[in-house]
This record gives structure tokens, C-alpha cells and sequence, in this order.
């Protein structure tokens, strides 16, 4: 069998091993990095990022507010609201009537922090996890909020985080890509995603997520086809790394020598990627921790155990997508189901990086792309109410490498509609999780139209109170 | 045996390819330097932050800023900028810490050099017009074929480097087959230039690949990656929209060599042209690609913003290769080019009467109907009939006449007759039998609030199809309720309706009451206690103006309350399915009270001059009393159509009758006319004003459409608008378009442009690494007329271009990325060429330019993962499959994944830089996707076919199909082995799952394990690096 290794050693061209090794290494910096980086210590090597698509209502799940309930069906005043914009969805609805959550809240783990009965999981890992109350965002709508959290910018065009990192930071491993990512489709109100928030932008596009898909091909074109075994692929690769190294003699084109280990490199990720998203040899442990679902190739709770596995094989950037959040009308029964995709496995994740010693150089996030507002859009009903995008504030928690656990960070107001205390933006969550994999997010630029752009534009401040 | 240093290659400055020996040069060695570590302060936007240095500008520079001197000509020791640069006190020293910004050693170095050699300044290159330089002499003028090659020849003596020899007919013919029309050449075409001996062989094949319809096609493919062009509309909902007309007539724009300027005017500004045609309308769709939010919570003001925003961004990015977008919040930070003129350029694009929000699905006004040159000729044969058919009528004009006069006397023995269309009629409610009351022509229903009329199926229209309502109405107060209505029976409910509201005809067509929906109301006020005919038509073009209201056969005045509607009544799944209902509908207080009469429906707009005829309510008979002379046009046409209809003699009768079908045969061909997005200008220019920090709801200052001061001034007499706005871009005043046109296009064939920043030429962009070329190729360029064929047979037929791609292991440490032009180019294709090569190769490539979108194989769930809509991506079929990959459908949120593997631009926003990476994921596409299995096959089935009968023969066919040459005896060898290996590995039936790949069938009388074996003999070769390569 020939290897990229024993492609070196018999290659005719009797090119020193090293000087190759560093030649591919021109097209292979996507396993490498920038030589500059990281800026100081890494508190965490990997992010594990768990989009919640659609965004999940703050009220229902993290920003208790329990002097609400005897608001419930008041008019918003405009006190509060002061004349801020409204979706296009209910800026004509007549009224604005108080929906106070109808799920209880208890506290939970050393810190009392206040969870909502939703999350009965996440609530065993309280101590492990950093609630941000106070996070706001600029954009009202989902495409330009996802791409504000995707990429610093909401129109289209700019690398993705896990692009940014991809490229700052490289893999960790060989036999993967940097940057991997996932989608899962929940029950509730569903938007659409783009390729976009998980794309390169205006940086190579071998810095782009590579979406891990369930089935046959987990990874586009993995499979061979049918009637065609690994032998006769094994054969076919190596008759192709002849007939290039032939070419490479006679043209000495260094691109031939990265194609010829691109081609290695297809080969590997045939066996490891398989290798990767068969759960079959996963104890049954596993599964009870997961949750029912997991045993469901494309479901969030499969997908968690495979972030795991992706983080085990050296991942760089992880990043899962569950869709359905967007609850505009039937909250409390789509909610629940959400809850049911996602709570336990969340926390499984959680619990099964710590017990392998793998949580403290994990950075997990958990978070969708903006809030829901406190008034009811449609009708308040006893038991029923539905709730419009509010960018104003919202919730997200981390936990893992450089977070500190058991901290509730940042505040609202009494109708969780403007944040009074510790406001975090979008670019100040970016700069945070830069700072956990120990780079500055103003150091990590690309020059780009004259310009050197940075993920968090020219904004971003790291949020010190909830690091270690 | 040599040893390989290359890794250094990569860490090796670029200054030092470029010759340090000489002296220093502004442009070239010190404006990049302040630029990119200094300006981003001390340039054009330093005001901004009170900072009292300027170093963009030469006096500012160099003047005494209270008794301190940034630059002292000659003196470094005396030159603040030096003392600050090298300060060891971080407080002190500049670049400041905060800015993440530092100098290097070299760099500090260059400036102290450049102010002791005197610290001579340049303006900027870029904005400087091109003059013709004088063509250099060179050490070896035998080598120069044309000026390109003199002034590669020169840079190459000064690095002391020789250009690398011609390379083999074999490889330029396809190097050249490739660029110029996205596919090899065909061994046929191959042997003929092999055995064209004559020195004129190349060129000739070089003329023949510029007049095949291809050219048109492989220079579109990246004019659409600059303009962004695109299936769908992108953000979220990411609807189809149609402009492949527009790609069409870019098509077309190249293979008819339309002078690029011309090409430039017509596609910023083609509808403002006098008399402009169709096809220039057509053209304008170039700023309409951009994409269009249809989301429902959008804020429409913002988005209408946005989209001006990227034209302004792509048409300075594509013509002018300035980054204007960076002075949308503030001024450029380092061009000299100020946020107020931002919003200058911008008032030229601000103008469009479009709305924010744009149709969820098909596409948004203004848009012209585009009918193709087939779709033209059709309708040209229709009008020619109906033409026809019209004299004859008229011809018998006397003859019909008589006949029709002899009938008028038979008549008044008849009932009283009335004459309604019958072309296009969907339903008709005459309300003679049932419970009826005496009405306007003849009976009546009655409405007392609790009476209500349904057809579940008639009227079933949607907001794109063409309708036309009529009824006659009387009410004992002033009218008031809904007429005729297929709608939900609620309050502002779904569907469309013709309804009273105190007197005023009011019309809507809604999805949405808030947001969502056509609504219009008369001026004029209906009465009560009389008859009045009301009849609306609805074009279908989903906006207020394709709405008419007639009273009395009379056009009303409307008065607009809403024209916002973008959403079908059946979307997203949804089946709209309300009755068409008469005097109700929208809910109970808002039935109608008193009679309606003779309720016609009609699925096409009727003339004028039809509802005169309906609202005239006078009978047949009526008519038949008055002489001929006394009748009005109107009553004389609703007579005369009765009687073609009905009685006429049977030769006048079937001329009628033959009249109808081919009008509604106009109508139908004109409902298959594509459309296509346009630019158009409000009648009243919309104001422009700067905004502030960008954002949409902070205006400032109220601007006036112009150019920016740094760049010439429009020329005499451009009106203010978006003509004079593309006039001045193509005045050869003007320093960027052919400059940058030219760079571009040398981009297309050497991988890099001559600058290589090609959206870049502005501070911040690198120098040209021939800056003398560079001018040459644009002046050359305009002097030509701008003749675009002209200008790639110049480049092709260089000596430069006509180079072996081979390197050595010293070049590429000296010049890893070919900017001295020392060798030919040698680089991945484009994604589009890496397919349409191999179904090209495979005898698969369909030859059709032009025509709607197709979608070829993906592998099936990529849209079902992650869109909102119902459907899968459903490949076509047939030809569909084959088709070169710039038809490819183009859905903007998710692309087609083999595109993307290649690099392609994402069609999100304008690309005209072009990249390439070497990643597995490619690897994998090639092996594995039934694209390329299904080309292997057809390539290996045409080895066996064609290929001759022995083993050698066949295989040296198909590689020299794929590659241009013959395979050496050491290919050969690895050849025949992988040869042999497959026909023992598909040894024993083995074959038949292999061969399944792709739908198209092969021949059944070829031996399956043979072509099994061939087929993947045929996937190795689609593999190697050499046939994804230009060499």
C-alpha cells in the first residue's frame, strides 16, 4: 500500500523528505495555522458550538422573571418597549399582552442558579455551565442575525468563525478536516440555513465548514461506488500517484505534489470518516446517556455523540445546527419538543467530555441567534401564546475550556426586554471564544479589498468575568 | 540529483522578485507601506479622529506641523516619521500598539532610504490616465512576437532571466482550446492543427476558437461570478427568480465582440439610452442580480438600502476596481474618496422604483418581458397570421357588411340579444332563472345581507395570473360591500376582491392585510339608486399599476393605499382554496345590499374597448334601430362582433373564428416570455441623502448624484442620472475601466492579474508588477475600440502566453507565483471547466447556448437539510444532465457542492478576484461523483469504440482525448497495468454495478467487464492532475 510516507521515500524524484513535507505544506495550512498564533496560552484547543437555529425564548428557558405572572395579558407599556423596532410580523398587531412563561423555574446545582423545568438535564450540569442573561444583537431577523453570529456581519460575504479559526488555527489532527459541521432538523417552526454561515467568505475555501451529513456519504462523494471495493481504490490511487509523479518529474509544478497527498489525504478520510460516524461500537452507556434520539442517525442527540467523536480525532471547530426554534405562535407545545431534542443530549455532551477528561480543553456553546419578546404575538390564551424575534436581549450558556462554571452573567429587566447589567454583544462572544483558544481577536486578520479584517470588525471585548 | 529548497519560496518577500537594485519608487516601494501601516490614521479620513498628520498627500506630509516635520526631503535623522518609527518607548512609537499594527525591520529600513534618496513622491498610479509608453528594447527582440512580449522580455533581462521555450503544439492547442473556449480541442481538430505546418497554423486556430459560439460562453462564466448573477434570491427564503435572459445577452454581447464599452453603458445605463431596445433594457439586469430579502419580518427600508449598496459596491468593484463600499460609514480610510461621495455614486443607483422587500417568489419589479430570438420569430409568425387573417376580414369588408346589414332587419323579431366575449370568459352569472328580480339586462340577484352566491371553483387565480371582473350593481343607499371576491369570508382576508366601500370601487389583492397586499380604491364616489357597470383587470404583475378599474366602461382614478404585495395566495405549501363568492366575502358586515347583474369572469386582461362594450347595456336590437352613421364605435363593434361570432357567412365566420384562436395564441406565447429584472427611474428622482454611520434610518446631508473629485470630472453635458454616471466610466478620460478590464482578462489566462489585487487598484492594492504592460494593454485596448476578441487574440498569440509551463525548482524559489511571466501558466481549471471538460471528453457535452437553467446531478438531500421550501432539488433530465455548468441552476444558499469544491465564487456577492485551493474534498468529487463516473463511462465506451482494436490503441485515444498528447511508453505502462487489473477485477460478471452510474445508457453490444474495465481506466484519466490543469 502506498502511503503519503512511502510516496516520499520512492518517489524517483529523490526529493528530501522534509523539504517535500514543507512544500505541501504551501497548500496544507489548513492542518497548520498561522505560524503567529496562538497570541498566548490556550485555555481550550476546541470548540464544540451547539446553534440553536430559530431562537429559543430566553423567557422560557433561562431568564426567570417570576413577578411576570401577575402581569400576565398586560399591555407592554412603552416604557419599556420605548419605540423600539418591531418584525414586520407584529409591528401592525394592535396589542402587546404580557406572556409570562407558563414553566416553572427552580434553582439548581452550588450556585442556585435558576433554570427552567424545560431543562431538567442541562439543570444536573448547572455547576459546569455559564448563563449569559445579557446578550444582545443588532439584527431582527434570522438570515442576518445568523450570518451577525456566523461571521460578524450581517450581510453575506465574510468568513465564518470556524473559517476564521480554521485558518488562524489549523487541525488538530491529520485525518480530518479543521472545521466540521452538522444540522439536525427539530419539530418546531423551522427557517431556512445557507451554506453561508459555515462558508469561507473572502479566505480559500478549504477553510470552510465541511458539512458532515447522516447516511451513506457522510462527507459529499465519500463513498466509492458501487462495485468498486477499497482494493480496487487502493489500485486506482496508486496507479493515479504514478502517473502524477511522472508529471511532477517532468513539469515540477509543486501543486502536483500537494494533489498527489490531497489524493492520500481522500483516502484516509474514506476509512476514518466511516470509521467516525458508525456509532455502532459506542457502548450502550452511551446511548442512555444521549438519549433515545441518539440512536437516530441525523438527529441532534447522534450528532452530539459524533461531536464527541469529532473532538476525540482532533476537530478543531465543531458546530452543530438544530433547527426549529422559531416559535412564533405555538410556543409551550413546540418548546417542549425542542427541549426533548435537545436538553439531554446537550448535557450528555457535557457530562461525556468531562469524563473523559476532555471538557476542561473543550469550549462548548449553546445559543441561538437572538431572543423572543415578552409580549405574545397572536393571542394569549391559558395555555398557549406565541412570541416574536426580540435581538433587544437574550440567553446562551458556555461552558468548558476557560469558563467558569456556575455563573449567571448579566441581567434584564423586569419584562426581559432590555439588558440593565453586563451587556454582551455578539463580537464580545466572538472575542471570547478567541481569547479561550488563545488568540487575540484583534491580531487574527486577513487583508482583504486593501483592508485587514478582523472577525469583530473593529468592535469585541473579551467577557473576563466569566473566564477561569 | 538536485536538491528541492522550495519551502523558502514561500517565506521570500516579493520586493525582492521585483529587483531591490533599484532606486526606490514611491508606488511601487513606499506608498504600500504607508498605506497599509499608516493611513488607516494619518490618511484620507484623519480629520475624523483630529489627527493633524496627513500622510496620503505630499505637502500634507512634508509640511511643519508646529515646528516638527513628518518627511525633511533628503534628511532622515531630521524626519519626525523616522524618530517615531524607531522609538523605543511604546508611547512613542508608531505604528501605536492599539493599532495591532507594526513595521518590519526591512520596512523601516525602505523609508529611511527613501527620505536620504530625497523622499520623491508619485500620485497614485491608478488614478493617473494610462499613456502609451514606448516599447522597450530587449536583449532578444527574435523572441518578441507582439509588445506584450517586449515588455515581459525587458523585466526578465533586468532579473537576468531567460522565458521559458515554446510549449508543444499539443499542450498550447489545448491551453489555448481551454481559455478561450472552456473546452479541449477535439482530436480531430487537434490532428489538423499538427498538420498545419504554415507559421500562420496558430493563429488561424486561435481565430476559429474566437468565432465559435463557446467563446461567448466561457467569457460569460466569469462576468456572472463579477455580477453575481444567480437562480434565486438568496437571504433566507432563497425563492427562484429568472434572469437567464440576462446571462443570454451576455452571452450573446461577446460572441457578436460588442465593444466593451458599449457592453459596460448598456449594462449600467442600457435603459436610459434613446430609444433603447429590448435587448439593451435586457442588459440593465446586471444590477438587478444582486440579492433581494423577501423575509416577512424585514424592515423594507433597509434592505432597499442594501441593495443599492451592492451595486454601488459591485459596479466600482467590476468597472472602476475601487473598493467604494469602504466609504459607506465613513470616509475611506485610505482612498481618496469621502463618504459624501459614496452617497454621490449612490444617488445614481438610488432611484429605482423597487421595493425592499422583494417577491418571495419569481422576480421583482421592474422587470421587461424577454422573449428569446425563437420566442421573438414565434410571435413575429403569430402577428403575421393574425395580420392576415385581419385583411381578409378586411377585404371582404363591403361583402360582410351587406350580409350584416340584411341580418340586422331579421332581428328585432328576435329576444332582446346582448353581446359579451366569449374569448377567455372563466365564468359567467347571467342571473336570468332562480330567484331573480328584474335587473339591468334582464334579471337580477338580490342582496339583502344574507343571500350569498358561491362557485367553489370558478375565478381560481393566483397573484400572477391575469383576470378581468365585471358586474352590474344597484343599491337603494349609496353602495357599499363586496361584489365579486375569492377570499377568505373574514376581515382582511386572503385572496383577491372587487368591493364598495361607501361609494368608492375598492380592489385588493392580498396575502397579508398588513404588509402584503394590493389595495386601491376610486376617487369618484358611486351614487345611489342607479346602475352602475363595474369591471376590474389584473395583469398579473403583482403591483397596483397592473390593476384597472373602469365605471361605466370609463377608466377611474385610483387612489394607491398599499402596493406591497409579494406572496402568492398558495405558498409554502399552502392550498388557497376559497369559493369565488358574489355579494360576500370578507367577513359579514361587508355584504353587499340591493342587485347584481350579469357577473362575468374572465381569465385575460380585456381592452377597453370590451368593457365599453359590456357597460354599454344597450340590446343588439337597440343598435339595430340606429343607421349605421348614428352608431357610436362602441356600439358598432358590439353589433358587428356578434354578428362574426354568430351569423356571419361561413368563410367570415371561420376568418373570426380563426382570429380568436391566434389571439389567444398571442396571449399564451406572451405568458412563456421570460422576464427579466431591469433597472428603470422613478419618474421623480427619490432624494439621496449621506447615511450616517451607513445606516439606513439615519440620514444626514442631503446629496446630488456625482463622481468622486479624485477622478476626472463628468464629461460635458452627461445628464444627471445613471447615463451620465456610465458615460463617465467609459470616457477614455477615465483611468480605471480599461485598465482594469485588461486585468481581468489577463487574469483569465496567466491565473494572476498583472495587478494581482484585482478588485484593488486603489491604495491598498498592489503595484502592477508590469505597470508599463499594464498601460500599454489599456491603451492598446481603447485604441482598438475596445475591441475584446482583438485583445485576447493579442494576449494568446504572445510569445509570453505561448510559453512551456514546465519549472525548475530555481524559478519556483524565485518566482513562486509566476509574476515575471517567465514561464506559461500553469494552474487548476475553474471549477465549470473541470466538468464541462470531462462530459466534453466523454462525447456527453450538449452544444445549446443559452435557454433556462438545468439542474444535473447532486446527490439528493442538500436542499431538503437545510432550505424552507417543500421540495428536494429534483435533477432534470435528459439533455439537462449534459449541459455545460454555466447553466447550471444557481441556488444561492445552497450551490451546486461540486462548484464549490472547485473554488467557485459563491454568487452571494461580486468575486472578480479568482482563487484556487488543492483539498481531498476535490479528490473525492472526482472519484466519486455520478457526474464524473457517468463521463468515465462515455470515455470509456469511446476508447473502445473509437480507440482502434488493440489495448495500446484505445487507451493511448483516450488519453490523448483527455490530455492533448500521447502518453509517454512509462504512462503507457501504468496504463495497460491498470488496464489489466480491472478486467480481472470486474472479472466474472463483476462489472454491471459499476456501469450503473448516471442515467445515460451505453452501447448494450460492448462487453460489460471490458467497459467496466475501460470506464475506469477512463476515471483515472478525468484524475490526473494534468487534466484538471491548465499546463
Amino acid at each position: 500500500m502506498l502511503t503519503r510516507r512511502t510516496f516520499f521515500k520512492s518517489s524517483s524524484l529523490g526529493i528530501g523528505s522534509a523539504a517535500l513535507a514543507s512544500l505541501l505544506a504551501g497548500d496544507a495550512q489548513a492542518s497548520t495555522g498561522l505560524p503567529s498564533l496562538p497570541n498566548f496560552p490556550a485555555k481550550a484547543k476546541r470548540v464544540i458550538y451547539l446553534f440553536q437555529h430559530g431562537a429559543p425564548s430566553q423567557l422560557d428557558l433561562f431568564d426567570y422573571k417570576p413577578d411576570l405572572q401577575k402581569l400576565r395579558g398586560a399591555e407592554l407599556p412603552d416604557s419599556v418597549r420605548k419605540g423600539q423596532r418591531l418584525t414586520g410580523m407584529t409591528a401592525y398587531q394592535a396589542k402587546f399582552p404580557t406572556a409570562p412563561s407558563l414553566f416553572q423555574f427552580a434553582q439548581h446545582g452550588k450556585s442556585g442558579m435558576w433554570l427552567s423545568e424545560l431543562l431538567p438535564h442541562t439543570a444536573k450540569m448547572a455547576d459546569d455551565i455559564c448563563v449569559i442573561r445579557s446578550m444582545q444583537t443588532e439584527a431582527i431577523n434570522h438570515d442576518p442575525a445568523v450570518t451577525f453570529f456566523q461571521t460578524g456581519f450581517q450581510i453575506a460575504g465574510r468568513p465564518s468563525i470556524g473559517a476564521w479559526i480554521s485558518y488562524g488555527l489549523g487541525s488538530i489532527g491529520q485525518d480530518l478536516p479543521a472545521f466540521v459541521v452538522m444540522v439536525s432538523q427539530g419539530s418546531g417552526g423551522t427557517q431556512a440555513l445557507a451554506e453561508r454561515q459555515w462558508g469561507s467568505g473572502f479566505l480559500p475555501t478549504k477553510f470552510q465548514g465541511v458539512k458532515f451529513r447522516s447516511g451513506a456519504d457522510p462527507v459529499l462523494f465519500l463513498s466509492d461506488p458501487e462495485g468498486y471495493s477499497g482494493t480496487a481504490r487502493r489500485r486506482f490511487l496508486d496507479d493515479l500517484a504514478k502517473m502524477n509523479e511522472l508529471k511532477l518529474q517532468d513539469y515540477q509544478d509543486p501543486e502536483i505534489a500537494t494533489r498527489i497527498s490531497q489524493y492520500e489525504m481522500a483516502y484516509k478520510m474514506q476509512s476514518s470518516v466511516p470509521e467516525l460516524a458508525d456509532l455502532s461500537k459506542e457502548p450502550e452507556s452511551t446511548f442512555a446517556m444521549y438519549g433515545p434520539d441518539s440512536r437516530k442517525p441525523g438527529s441532534y442527540a447522534a450528532n452530539c455523540i459524533l461531536a464527541r467523536r469529532l473532538a476525540e480525532r482532533g476537530v478543531r471547530f465543531i458546530q452543530l445546527f438544530h433547527r426549529g426554534w422559531d416559535q412564533h405562535n405555538n410556543l409551550p407545545k413546540e418548546i417542549r419538543g425542542q427541549c426533548r431534542e435537545t436538553d439531554q443530549p446537550s448535557a450528555a455532551l457535557l457530562q461525556d467530555l468531562k469524563q473523559r477528561g476532555m471538557l476542561d480543553d473543550t469550549l462548548v456553546v449553546w445559543g441561538g441567534e437572538f431572543g423572543r419578546t415578552v409580549y405574545s404575538q397572536g393571542v394569549l390564551t391559558d395555555d398557549n401564546y406565541g412570541r416574536d424575534h426580540h435581538p433587544r436581549c437574550f440567553s446562551l450558556w458556555m461552558a468548558g475550556g476557560g469558563i467558569k462554571g456556575g455563573v449567571t452573567h448579566g441581567e434584564t429587566d423586569d419584562f426581559s426586554y432590555n439588558v440593565v447589567r453586563d451587556q454582551v454583544e455578539v463580537f464580545d462572544l466572538h472575542a471570547t471564544i478567541l481569547h479561550c483558544l488563545g488568540v487575540d481577536h484583534t491580531k487574527l486578520t486577513f487583508k482583504f479589498q486593501g483592508r485587514h479584517f478582523r472577525l469583530t470588525d473593529v468592535h469585541g471585548s473579551v467577557i473576563k468575568d466569566i473566564l477561569v | 540529483m538536485r536538491s528541492f529548497t522550495l519551502a523558502l519560496a514561500f517565506l521570500v518577500p516579493a520586493g525582492s522578485v521585483f529587483g531591490a537594485e533599484r532606486p526606490l519608487e514611491f508606488n511601487r516601494d513606499i506608498r504600500p507601506i504607508l498605506s497599509d501601516k499608516c493611513n488607516r490614521c494619518h490618511g484620507p479620513d484623519s480629520a475624523a479622529k483630529k489627527i493633524p498628520l496627513r500622510l496620503d498627500r505630499e505637502a500634507a506630509a512634508k509640511s511643519d506641523l508646529g515646528g516638527r516635520r513628518a518627511i525633511v526631503e533628503g534628511d532622515p535623522a531630521a524626519s519626525e516619521m523616522i524618530r517615531r518609527i524607531t522609538a523605543e518607548k511604546k508611547a512613542v512609537r508608531m505604528p501605536p500598539v492599539y493599532s495591532g499594527l507594526s513595521l518590519t525591520d526591512r520596512e523601516i529600513e525602505t523609508l529611511r532610504t527613501w527620505i536620504a534618496q530625497g523622499a520623491k513622491w508619485q500620485q497614485h498610479w491608478s488614478f493617473l490616465p494610462p499613456v502609451v509608453p514606448a516599447i522597450p528594447p530587449v536583449k532578444n527582440p527574435a523572441w518578441i512576437r507582439n509588445p506584450i512580449d517586449a515588455f515581459v522580455a525587458e523585466r526578465l533581462d533586468r532579473e537576468g532571466l531567460p522565458p521559458s521555450p515554446e510549449a508543444s503544439k499539443e499542450t498550447l492547442l489545448r491551453r489555448v482550446s481551454l481559455d478561450l473556449t472552456g473546452v479541449p480541442a477535439t482530436l480531430a481538430e487537434l490532428d489538423a492543427f499538427l498538420n498545419d505546418k504554415s507559421p500562420a497554423a496558430y493563429e488561424r486556430a486561435v481565430d476559429r476558437l474566437l468565432a465559435s459560439p463557446r467563446y461567448g460562453e466561457r467569457m460569460a462564466e466569469r462576468w456572472l461570478d463579477a455580477a453575481r448573477y444567480a437562480d434565486t434570491n438568496g437571504y433566507q427564503f432563497d425563492g427562484e427568480r429568472v434572469m437567464w435572459r440576462w446571462r443570454d445577452w451576455v452571452i450573446d454581447a461577446f460572441n457578436r465582440n460588442e465593444r466593451f464599452d458599449q457592453f459596460t453603458l448598456e449594462q449600467i445605463a442600457g435603459d436610459l439610452l434613446p430609444n433603447a431596445t429590448n435587448e439593451q433594457k435586457i442588459a440593465t439586469g446586471f444590477n438587478r442580480n444582486h440579492r433581494a430579502n423577501t423575509e416577512d419580518g424585514i424592515i423594507p427600508e433597509e434592505y432597499a438600502v442594501e441593495y443599492v449598496v451592492d451595486r454601488v459596491e459591485t459596479t466600482s468593484t467590476v468597472f472602476m476596481g475601487v473598493t467604494l463600499g469602504c466609504a459607506r460609514c465613513h470616509n475611506h480610510k485610505y482612498d481618496p474618496f469621502t463618504q459624501k461621495e459614496f452617497y454621490q455614486i449612490f444617488a445614481y443607483f438610488n432611484n429605482v422604483p423597487e421595493m425592499g422587500r422583494a417577491m418571495k417568489y419569481g422576480n421583482s419589479p421592474p422587470l421587461v418581458p424577454a422573449p428569446t430570438l425563437e420566442q421573438q420569430s414565434a410571435m413575429q409568425k403569430v402577428e403575421l397570421h393574425i395580420h392576415d387573417t385581419e385583411k381578409v376580414l378586411q377585404t371582404q369588408a363591403a361583402t360582410i357588411a351587406e350580409s350584416q346589414t340584411r341580418w340586422e332587419k331579421t332581428l328585432a323579431k328576435a329576444e332582446p340579444l346582448y353581446w359579451a366575449p366569449s374569448a377567455g370568459l372563466d365564468v359567467a352569472f347571467p342571473f336570468e332563472s332562480g330567484e331573480t328580480v328584474p335587473g339591468r339586462i334582464g334579471k337580477a340577484a338580490s342582496f339583502d345581507g344574507t343571500t350569498v352566491v358561491e362557485a367553489l371553483k370558478a375565478g381560481a387565480f393566483d397573484i400572477e395570473d391575469r383576470f378581468s371582473l365585471a358586474a352590474w350593481i344597484y343599491s337603494d343607499a349609496v353602495p357599499d360591500g363586496s361584489i365579486v371576491t375569492k377570499m377568505g369570508d373574514e376581515p382582511k382576508g386572503k385572496g383577491y376582491g372587487v368591493h364598495v366601500n361607501q361609494g368608492r370601487v375598492h380592489v385588493n389583492v392580498t396575502n397579508n392585510w398588513a404588509d402584503d397586499a394590493i389595495r386601491l380604491e376610486t376617487e369618484t364616489t358611486l351614487e345611489a339608486k342607479r346602475w352602475y357597470h363595474i369591471a376590474v383587470t389584473y395583469s398579473g404583475s403583482r403591483m397596483a399599476e397592473g390593476v384597472h378599474v373602469y365605471i361605466d366602461g370609463k377608466p377611474a382614478k385610483v387612489k394607491v393605499e398599499l402596493d406591497s404585495l409579494y406572496r402568492p395566495f398558495a405558498n409554502a405549501g399552502f392550498r388557497f382554496r376559497e369559493p369565488l363568492r358574489i355579494g360576500a366575502g370578507w367577513g359579514k358586515d361587508r355584504r353587499f345590499h340591493g342587485l347584481i347583474d350579469d357577473v362575468l369572469v374572465y381569465s385575460r386582461v380585456l381592452p377597453e374597448s370590451e368593457i365599453a362594450g359590456l357597460a354599454l347595456g344597450e340590446s343588439l336590437q337597440a343598435i339595430a334601430q340606429k343607421p349605421a352613421a348614428a352608431r357610436t364605435a362602441v356600439e358598432a363593434a358590439q353589433i358587428h362582433s356578434y354578428f362574426l361570432e354568430n351569423t356571419a357567412p361561413a368563410e367570415v365566420h371561420a376568418a373570426y373564428k380563426r382570429l380568436a384562436v391566434l389571439l389567444q395564441e398571442k396571449e399564451a406565447l406572451e405568458r412563456t416570455f421570460p422576464s427579466v429584472m431591469v433597472m428603470d427611474e422613478r419618474p421623480v428622482r427619490k432624494d439621496t441623502f449621506v447615511l450616517v454611520r451607513g445606516a439606513y434610518n439615519v440620514p444626514g446631508e442631503k446629496v446630488e448624484p456625482g463622481v468622486p473629485a479624485a477622478l476626472p470630472p463628468l464629461p460635458a453635458g452627461a445628464p444627471a442620472n445613471r447615463l451620465g454616471f456610465a458615460k463617465w466610466l467609459i470616457e477614455p478620460a477615465n483611468p480605471l475601466l480599461a485598465r482594469v478590464t485588461v486585468n481581468r482578462f489577463w487574469q483569465m489566462y496567466f491565473g494572476t492579474g498583472l495587478v494581482k489585487t484585482t478588485e484593488d487598484f486603489g491604495m491598498q492594492g498592489d503595484p502592477p508588477s508590469h505597470p508599463e504592460l499594464l498601460d500599454w494593454l489599456a491603451t492598446d485596448f481603447m485604441g482598438s475600440g475596445w475591441d475584446v476578441k482583438a485583445l485576447q487574440k493579442r494576449i494568446v498569440t504572445s510569445a509570453t502566453y505561448r510559453q512551456s509551463s514546465k519549472v525548475t525548482p530555481e524559478l519556483t524559489q524565485r518566482d513562486p507565483e509566476n509574476r515575471l511571466l517567465a514561464r506559461g501558466a500553469r494552474y487548476r481549471l475553474p471549477a465549470e471547466m473541470v466538468r464541462d471538460q470531462a462530459l466534453f471528453v466523454a462525447g456527453l457535452l450538449v452544444d445549446k447556448v443559452g435557454g433556462p437553467s438545468v439542474k444535473p446531478y447532486q446527490p439528493a438531500g442538500l436542499w431538503k437539510e437545510i432550505n424552507m421550501q417543500d421540495g428536494d432539488y429534483a435533477p432534470g433530465a435528459g439533455e439537462d444532465l449534459h449541459r455545460r455548468s454555466l447553466y447550471t441552476f444557481w441556488k444561492r444558499t445552497i450551490a451546486p457542492p461540486m462548484m464549490t469544491n472547485f473554488d467557485s465564487s459563491s454568487r452571494e456577492a461580486c468575486v472578480v478576484r479568482e482563487t484556487r485551493t488543492n483539498t481531498p474534498l476535490q479528490a473525492l468529487n472526482l472519484m466519486n461523483d455520478v457526474s464524473f463516473l457517468e463521463a468515465a463511462r462515455f470515455l470509456g465506451q469511446r476508447m473502445l469504440k473509437e480507440g482502434g482494436a488493440s489495448a495500446d490503441s484505445r487507451l493511448q485515444y483516450g488519453f490523448r482525448a483527455v490530455t492533448g498528447h500521447l502518453p509517454s511508453a512509462a504512462e503507457q505502462q501504468i496504463l495497460r497495468d491498470s488496464l489489466q487489473y480491472h478486467l480481472d477485477y470486474f472479472s466474472g460478471g463483476k462489472g454491471g454495478a459499476y456501469l450503473k452510474q448516471g442515467v445515460a445508457a451505453s452501447d448494450p453490444a460492448l462487453n460489460a467487464r471490458e467497459l467496466a474495465a475501460y470506464s475506469a481506466v477512463g476515471s483515472l484519466l478525468l484524475n490526473l492532475d494534468e487534466t484538471v490543469t491548465k499546463e
